[in-house]
């Protein structure tokens, strides 16, 4: 019973539904036997580790499928303990380094190191290396990056890296330069609906082409997300219409109700009621760049189009200041005030 | 004196310009006039009240036609409309006042005329006066203050104009020197005060406060009209433009007043009666009759001069609010102004208050200033108090109470020129008068305490009493000279000896004595009987307190008194748990060897064989005291001996132990009054010569620590023989303990002190020095906080505009935040860079406030709640990363997006269907829970992960559908992904579920764990069960269905130690079972 999104998820490179193109090349790379590493890229909902999932199995046969998860302990040069999930099966590693933030170089180096170092145990296995699949690569801090960058090379006859990024971005260039890099573009909208028809025809669900329409255009390419709100809808309606409304993720409609007042009254006091909002998405560990931009894309329409660009550009040096400092509410509440304050001189100059 | 008359006239004439100038010169003139009058009529007030309204009559014909066509002009018209008035005497006043002000009725117009018609007065009097004159002039002054406070009533009652007389009469009187005069004067200061009212509102009105001015004007006109208008017309005009500035205060003011005078006009028609307004006067008066009648000027000089107050708006509501827009406009005012010298003490006995932001004087150079000559600043207003000296954005509380008691108001000119023109030690006024008695009660009961100090001495010393044993090294205890007096610490030498001598808390100190008295009994009942307060229930007293106040020497003391040995012990010596249960248990049980045996040559004291137990400092019980507080404690409930534990802060956590076993006795630190006297036998037991206010100086500069004061009198007694204030304001100063301000005061401190006020002599070092108070606290308690000021900025605008410049303050002060954060991670970061903390103190702290500062009323200063949210978040972000990795074999997200976009569908899933289906739905949200790895814990996280519409708050699940789902849920045996290495070690899930078998499953679980962590898990196939900890609470079920597995669990429970190898056993058994049963 799990969710759509999961239960349907493809296993093979042959049942992967949009760019093809890109598919196959993945397949020949696994074929090859000359594997190199990737780094693979896209934004979140692209398909990046369905796709990496399909080309290890192509790689390895269906033992790839049976994973476990492993705890693991690792010890800081402070002595600090640090436990570490590791999702594993017999021929790859599964790792995701900025769960421990700061510590990330720790783990690379004495897990990677650790696995470089032995050989793969399996006699039959296809291939004599091992994988080891680094997600949220562009979290990793430049120290972790660093030490990564040796060990590539080192230990290449018996590991193969595929880091998961959403951007190269943050990646150093010596990393980008041994890696192949695979980008894997979000699906089109028309992807999407193939999706969503497809699987809606596989639950029996009855189908509403402008509702799979407006799904795929709410979703912002994203097709997990799709998927998920395809469910949600389908689970809240007996009946779907193209009509039906989609419901919002819980922390939008709570962003939607803080543009609404923002909008509503510009004083220090409502402010303050903002600010409780705001601290309850922040405390829900919904991003703060997350909630500054929906809530831009939210006040954007409601507001005249002299202010928009004004509006836009504050944003984006909150945004900015949000990344550089620490406490995000305050960078939240200044965009905020900031907001309030453009409006509603610019509502007086209106006025007079 | 024309200069000061000037500013008598600008504080109290310019206020009331317009309209109070034709009444002024009313006044003036019968004032003038009335002194060659009056020494006649002097007898009786009312009389001349009478007398002086048919007089003022006639000589309001001639000034009325002035007036109407010039009354915000013509100063050059005063002096000789107050020559006229003069020769026409005072008659003419009087007439004036008394018609129009008793009918007019309309307490505002009429009060103005009068005022303004005095406050010119002076002006034409010290011109063509002599020096005698001059002398009276400042007489007038100071009756106008009196009159401000009083108009009201005085006005209503028709005095006025006998005012005017009896002004008039005062000046002649002073001038001749009769004590006549003096009862005149009381008679004058009522009547003068109403009209001063009027003046004051004529003044504001013309004065430069545009189109109010021109309103209250045209009020004032039409009441001055029928009340005769006519008199003091071209003079006030001429006064008014002077005193133009201070015309605005004054209308504010007068208004106020108009009120209340309504009230008290039965009061005002005989002078003397009036109780509230009268006293102050009173006491001029009775000073004057009994000094000479140069005092007595010079009294009233200071009163003159303070006539800048400002008379109180009508309309309490209307007037405040008009006051505030008024007052924040012209609020700029540099911190200049140059601090008057004055004679010493000159203010002695008299009370002010401050109220309300003052143009240049900072509030505590003003304290200061008024301590310093000998005067009283106290916090709000009350009968007592002598003067308000009134600044902007006067609190209405305050307001309301100075028109309630028709105080006098000045402003900081008036108190300046009172400063000046005071005399030394007060002069002859009553309330220097009533002071000086004071003093000399004081000096009488102080020479006779230094004598009873030194027969005591002398008598000890023939005792020669070597036995100093009971004196413990640190207590003030027994003072008892001893021949080694000279050599003692004057705090040990002049320690109190009975308990009429301990400064303050007598209540206290009487309440222990009485619970020594009593412990015996109580003893013998067990502790059975609370009695009355409670303390017979208890064999421990807890004193606490501030430090310096006495409590280990009212401990001592009183120990002494009720006839016990005192064993101490404090913070010197280790008090850990060992040593206070071994070294207590001698003492406990034992009683004093005072009560067998005696020193040679000394009595046995019969009934020292009791014994007390003095536990001083026992907040200062530290880390090298280890359990000490809790040994004690232990101690204080069986003890057999009293025991008085004595701390500084007693609601520290570590004094928690005594909550139950000590009665609390609170000591609060004394009064300045009740230390002056012993301090100040002191000082003459030590011919040290210290004044009455240097000592309150010391006193309130050490917060009432007696110790700390007598020590500073100590060191200044060893090179100089006398202490001046500056020399003692320095030490105190010196010696000032750094008080740590909290985060609350911080931010009161810095938003609503006004510490960016145009007048605050604060600089930026002060403000980032107050950031450093508490630097982590500091800017998130500002964040908090900046939101809900009213800004001082913003005051003087209105409605939307007002709104925008709010908004505009806001926002800067919000990007000086964020700017302080972009600093704080700096500092924080991986930089390190502390050097930085100035620059954040400036950009978080500082900055931001210097946009909002201003009032917090309407909000209480609230905590930061950056911290709650911050660690709830943490708190949240665990859950999330805990799911996530629980889900990891199923979806591929990571925890944003398993929060942003799985965590609503789930939570409908799982939350809303409980919600929905209640127990119908529970197999469907089990399986979707199993398909992803989930756990209860999970279920209750997604619970409280939820926000806006799926907010936890907002969620009913009913009480039987969950607890049929927890059921349903641990019958089940559930898959599990992995463990975590720390579950392993401690579970605590599983102590929740079977308490009984913690230790068992401990065992089980790292026995297990160690060989079987790494179970693979297929999609397909649900995970082997043994492994986890999840799976401990189906198995137990399993065990209790099968009797052998039970009986063996339960006995597991019993015999901790042997259950190793027969948990083992069991848990495996079970996890055999779930294996099969999962499959």
């Amino acid at each position: 019973m799990a969710l759509l999104v999961d239960r349907y998820r493809p296993r093979s490179l042959e049942a992967l539904t949009y760019h093809e193109d890109l598919s196959e090349r993945l397949r020949s790379l696994a074929q090859s036997g000359d594997f190199p590493h990737l780094l693979v890229y896209g934004p979140s909902g692209a398909g990046k580790k369905t796709r990496i999932v399909a080309t290890l199995r192509e790689l390895y046969g269906p033992g790839v499928e049976k994973i476990k998860i492993d705890s693991r302990v690792f010890q800081t040069t402070s002595n600090r303990k640090l436990e570490f999930n590791i999702v594993a099966s017999v021929y790859h590693l599964e790792i995701t380094p900025s769960d421990v933030g700061n510590f990330d170089r720790v783990v690379i180096q004495d897990l990677l190191k650790e696995v470089a170092q032995t050989q793969q145990v399996d006699q039959s296995a296809r291939q004599r290396f091992k994988v080891v699949v680094i997600n949220e690569a562009d979290h990793l801090t430049r120290d972790a990056q660093a030490a990564l960058r040796r060990t590539m090379e080192k230990y290449s006859p018996n590991l193969r890296l595929i880091l998961l990024a959403n951007s190269t971005a943050n990646i150093i260039a010596p990393i980008r330069s041994r890696t192949l890099l695979v980008r894997v573009a979000a699906p089109t909208e028309a992807d999407i609906c193939k999706v969503l028809t497809k699987v809606g025809k596989q639950e029996g669900w009855s189908e509403a082409e402008g509702l799979n329409r407006r799904i795929a255009k709410d979703s912002g390419r994203n097709l997990r997300r799709a998927l998920l709100m395809f469910e949600a809808v389908h689970a809240q309606n007996e009946k779907v219409t193209d009509k039906t409304p989609i419901p919002p993720p819980d922390w939008e409609a709570l962003i939607e109700q803080i543009a609404d007042q923002i909008m509503a009254e510009h004083t220090p006091a409502r402010i303050l009621e903002v600010r409780a909002k705001l601290y309850d998405l922040l405390s829900h560990c919904i991003p703060p760049t997350t909630v500054l931009k929906t809530l831009t894309f939210k006040l954007i329409p409601k507001i005249d189009d002299a202010l928009k660009a004004d509006v836009i550009r504050w944003s984006a040096f909150y945004e900015h200041r949000i990344r550089l400092g620490s406490k995000h509410i305050f960078h939240l509440e200044a965009f905020v005030a900031k907001f309030m304050r453009i409006l509603e001189s610019y509502l007086m100059g209106m006025d007079f | 004196m024309p200069t000061d008359i000037r500013n008598f006239f600008g504080g109290k004439g310019g206020q009331t310009p317009a309209a109070s100038q034709e009444q002024k010169p009313s006044k003036d003139a019968p004032k003038e006039k009335k002194p060659k009058g009056r020494g006649k009529r002097k007898v009786l007030s009312d009389s001349e009240d009478d007398i002086e309204v048919q007089p003022a009559r006639k000589s309001t014909p001639k000034k009325p036609p002035p007036k109407k066509q010039m009354k915000r002009e013509s100063p050059i018209g005063e002096v000789t409309t107050t020559s006229d008035y003069f020769a026409s005497s005072g008659k003419s006043k009087p007439t004036r006042s008394t018609p129009t002000k008793p009918r007019a009725a309309v307490a505002t117009s009429a009060k103005s005329t009068p005022r303004a018609k005095a406050t010119p007065k002076p002006e034409p009097t010290t011109s063509g006066k002599t020096s005698s004159r001059k002398k009276n002039k400042p007489n007038y002054v100071e009756l106008d203050d009196d009159e401000d406070d009083d108009f009201a009533p005085r006005v209503i009652n028709v005095d006025a104009d006998s005012g005017d007389d009896i002004f008039g009469a005062d000046y002649k009187n002073a001038q001749k020197g009769e004590e006549d005069a003096y009862e005149i004067d009381d008679n004058e200061d009522e009547i003068v005060k109403p009209s001063r009212k009027t003046a004051k509102g004529g003044k504001s009105a013309s004065s430069r406060k545009g189109a109010i001015s021109k309103d209250e004007d045209i009020d004032i006109q039409m009441k001055d009209v029928p009340a005769k208008a006519t008199n003091g017309t071209n003079p006030a005009k001429g006064r008014k433009r002077k005193s133009a500035e201070l015309q605005d205060e004054e209308d504010e003011e007068a208004d106020d007043n108009d009120i209340p005078p309504a009230s008290k006009k039965a009061k005002d028609t005989k002078a003397k009666s009036p109780a509230k307004k009268a006293s102050p006067k009173k006491v001029r008066k009775e000073e004057p009759h009994i000094r000479t009648q140069v005092d007595d000027i010079l009294d009233d000089i200071p009163t003159v001069r303070a006539p800048t107050p400002p008379p109180r708006d009508g309309t309490q509501k209307f007037n405040y609010k008009d006051f505030n827009s008024k007052r924040s406009e012209p609020a700029p005012s540099g911190p200049s102004a140059e601090l008057p010298v004055g004679a010493e003490n000159c203010l002695a006995g008299l009370q002010f208050v401050f109220t309300g932001l003052l143009d240049t004087l900072h509030r505590d150079v003003g304290k200061e200033l008024i301590t310093r000559y000998g005067g009283k600043v106290t916090g709000a207003p009350s009968k007592k108090t002598s003067f308000v000296v009134l600044g902007s954005d006067a609190g209405p509380k305050k307001l309301e109470t100075i028109r309630q008691y028709g105080l006098k108001t000045i402003n900081e000119h008036g108190l300046f020129d009172l400063i000046r023109k005071l005399p030394a030690n007060g002069g002859d006024g009553k309330a220097a008068e009533q002071y000086e008695a004071k003093q000399k009660e004081e000096q009488a009961k102080i020479e006779k305490a230094a004598e009873e100090m030194i027969k005591q001495e002398r008598a000890e010393a023939k005792k020669a009493a070597s036995t100093n044993t009971r004196n413990q090294p640190d207590s003030k205890g027994d003072i008892a000279g001893s021949a080694t007096t000279d050599s003692q610490l004057w705090t040990v030498k002049y320690a109190p000896t009975a308990t009429s001598m301990i400064c303050g808390n007598k209540a206290q100190v009487e309440r222990l004595q009485a619970w020594l008295r009593a412990w015996p009994a109580n003893l013998r009942t067990k502790f059975k009987k609370p009695g009355k307060e409670g303390w017979g229930a208890f064999r421990a007293m807890c004193l606490h307190g501030p430090p310096g106040i006495g409590k280990t020497t009212a401990a001592h003391l009183a120990a002494k008194l009720e006839g016990y040995d005192i064993i101490e012990s404090n913070a010197s010596d280790t008090r850990s748990k060992k040593l206070v249960e071994t070294g207590l248990r001698g003492v406990l049980d034992t009683t004093s060897l005072l009560g067998y045996f005696a020193g040679d040559g000394k009595k046995v004291e019969t009934e020292k064989k009791k014994i007390v137990l003095i536990m001083d400092e026992v907040d200062g019980m530290s880390a090298g005291d280890r359990g000490g507080v809790g040994a004690l404690a232990a101690v204080c409930r069986k003890t057999s001996v009293p025991i008085i534990l004595i701390c500084n802060d007693r609601r520290l956590p570590k004094m928690k132990p005594f909550d139950s076993v000590a009665w609390d006795l609170p000591f609060r630190r004394p009064t300045v009054d009740q230390i002056r006297q012993r301090i100040m036998t002191i000082c003459f037991r030590e011919k040290l010569k210290v004044p009455p206010n240097v000592i309150n100086a010391l006193i309130e500069g050490s917060h009432a620590d007696i110790r700390q004061v007598i020590n500073m009198l100590s060191t200044a007694k060893l090179d100089q023989d006398a202490m001046d204030f500056d020399a003692g304001k320095d030490m105190s100063k010196a010696w000032e303990k750094h008080v740590i301000l909290k985060p609350w005061d911080i931010v009161s401190k810095i938003l609503g002190g006004g510490m960016f006020a145009p007048s605050s002599t604060s600089t930026l070092n002060d403000k980032i020095e107050l950031y450093f108070n508490d630097h982590e606290f500091s800017s998130l308690m500002l964040q908090e906080n900046y939101l809900s000021t009213n800004p001082v900025l913003s005051n003087t605008l209105t409605g939307k505009d007002k709104n925008l410049k709010m908004l505009e303050l806001t926002d800067k002060a919000a990007e000086s935040i964020s700017d302080g954060d972009l600093v704080d991670r700096m500092i924080h970061g991986s930089q390190q860079q502390w050097s930085l903390m100035p620059t954040h103190a400036v950009f978080s702290f500082v900055r931001p406030a210097s946009f909002v500062a201003g009032s917090q009323a309407g909000s209480q200063t609230r905590f930061t709640s950056w911290l709650g949210n911050n660690s709830k978040q943490g708190k949240l972000m665990r859950f999330i990363k805990e799911i996530q990795g629980h889900m990891r074999l199923r979806a591929s997200g990571d925890r944003h997006e398993i929060r942003q976009q799985y965590l609503p569908v789930l939570w409908y899933r799982l939350i809303h269907e409980l919600q929905i289906q209640g127990k119908d739905g529970l197999m469907d949200i089990i399986k979707v829970m199993d398909s992803y790895y989930l756990t209860k814990e999970d279920w209750d996280a997604i619970l409280e992960l939820g926000v806006g519409p799926m907010d936890m708050e907002k969620v009913k699940i009913e009480s039987q559908a969950k607890s049929a789902f927890t059921r349903t849920y641990n019958q089940m045996a559930h898959p599990l992904p992995y463990m975590k290495a720390s579950q392993v070690v401690a579970p605590k899930k599983k102590s929740k579920e079977r308490p009984d078998l913690e230790e068992a499953i401990d065992e089980s679980d790292s026995g297990l764990s160690s060989g079987e962590d790494e179970a693979v898990l297929d999609d397909d196939e649900p995970l082997d069960l043994k492994k986890d900890k999840y799976v401990a609470a189906p198995k137990k079920k399993k065990a209790a269905k099968k009797s052998g597995a039970k009986g063996k669990g339960k006995v597991k429970n019993e015999n901790v130690d042997d259950d190793e190898s027969e948990e083992e056993v069991k848990p495996q058994k079970s996890a055999k079972g779930k294996g099969r049963a999962k499959k």
